[in-house]
């Protein structure tokens, strides 16, 4: 089933942004993913999801503004585990999932910063830092993707611009 | 107060350019093109990609790089039906006739790219005097936000912020035609303030 219940409330969560929800109705939703990359966690015994959406690879100790609270994946993943565990999840069971990545402006251009495969990369790290393998993930490549986690069943898809819903 | 200058500049630059642009179009495409008052934006902006109907919407277009004395990055976006439209009108075709981004379709969006691109950074080169190189155009076919997103990264992994000349085209009936960003890397900011100082 890909469709969420048609009362389902979806969250747009933006660029650097991040959010946690226990309300089943949600659909917490990362449109667009091109170098970025979509964070999904759901621990099935608290039944609390998080779902964060980072723009770079690393904060390099420069302060992390409030505006964009998850724009690197190292400040902003501890960030996200923390909220979950506030929340009442608990690392050890949480279904990590990643998705994200790609390369999206042609391929002379992706040669020069490559900014999704070192995304990919920190993230990656940053879970293994924390002790978290991601369950599943669908990173690099050259279209773009939408990463939605349904908070009622935990179930994470990914789509992209050619592509239907397809559960990861 | 330097980045008051900046904007200031910018926006000149940017209105000469949106100028040039529309009217490499409207002698293409047989129609006149008009061109809303372009934006200069300091920051990752949400709304950055309305114009061309959202963020999940898919888009068809064109991706510059510059290089030279600044380096940046440049790129021209439709939603898809707009994109192949704009094909037909260059193709003296009656609109309708292409129905998908094939191979014909993306090269002449790829020209549409180099000819409004090319005229912007011409803008930039002339009115601030200083020597730049458009790439060849690469063809983006995705969702606007992937796009616009990547830029962003491409811009803020450098240190520094996200400066944007945006401007908007329609056509002869009021409809939105293509959006054109324009987004010079944080280096090139520095430079561009002095040049505004």
């Amino acid at each position: 089933m890909t469709a969420p219940p048609s009362e389902a409330r979806r969250v747009s969560v933006g660029i650097g942004q991040l959010a946690i929800s226990r309300d089943p109705k949600e659909v917490l939703v990362a449109y667009g993913l091109g170098s970025c990359i979509g964070i999904s966690c759901y621990d099935p015994q608290s039944r609390v999801s998080g779902l964060a959406h980072v723009l770079l690879p690393s904060s390099d100790g420069k302060r992390v503004e409030d505006r964009e609270p998850a724009r690197f994946a190292d400040t902003g993943i501890d960030l996200l585990l923390r909220r979950l565990a506030e929340a009442g999840a608990s690392p050890r069971r949480l279904i990590v999932k990643v998705a994200g990545g790609a390369a999206v402006l042609g391929p002379a251009n992706a040669e020069k910063f490559k900014i999704g495969e070192r995304n990919a990369e920190a993230i990656r790290e940053r879970l293994k830092h924390h002790g978290i393998a991601p369950a599943a993930t669908d990173v690099g490549g050259a279209k773009g993707r939408t990463l939605e986690v349904h908070v009622g069943t935990g179930k994470t898809f990914v789509r992209t611009a050619a592509s239907p819903a397809n559960e990861l | 107060m330097a980045q008051e200058a900046l904007v200031q500049m910018l926006t000149l630059v940017a209105r000469d350019g949106a100028v040039r642009a529309g009217r490499g179009l409207s002698g293409l495409m047989g129609q006149q093109i008009s061109i809303h008052v372009p934006n200069v934006r300091i920051g990752t902006k949400a709304d950055a990609c309305d114009a061309v109907g959202g963020e999940e919407n898919l888009v068809l277009g064109a991706y510059l790089s510059i290089s030279g004395d600044i380096t940046g990055h440049v790129m021209l976006l439709f939603p898809v039906a707009r994109a192949l439209e704009c094909v037909d009108l260059m193709c003296g075709q009656a609109p309708g006739t292409t129905v998908e981004p094939d191979e014909l379709a993306q090269s002449a969006v790829g020209e549409l790219g180099n000819i409004v691109g090319s005229a912007f950074v011409n803008a930039l080169a002339d009115d601030l005097n200083l020597i730049l190189h458009p790439s060849p155009p690469t063809i983006i076919h995705d969702m606007a936000i992937a796009l616009v997103q990547s830029v962003y990264a491409e811009v803020l992994s450098q240190g520094g912020d996200v400066v944007m000349m945006d401007a908007v085209f329609e056509d002869e009936k009021g409809r939105t035609a293509g959006l054109l960003i324009v987004a010079p890397d944080p280096t090139s900011v520095e430079r561009l303030m002095k040049v505004a100082a």
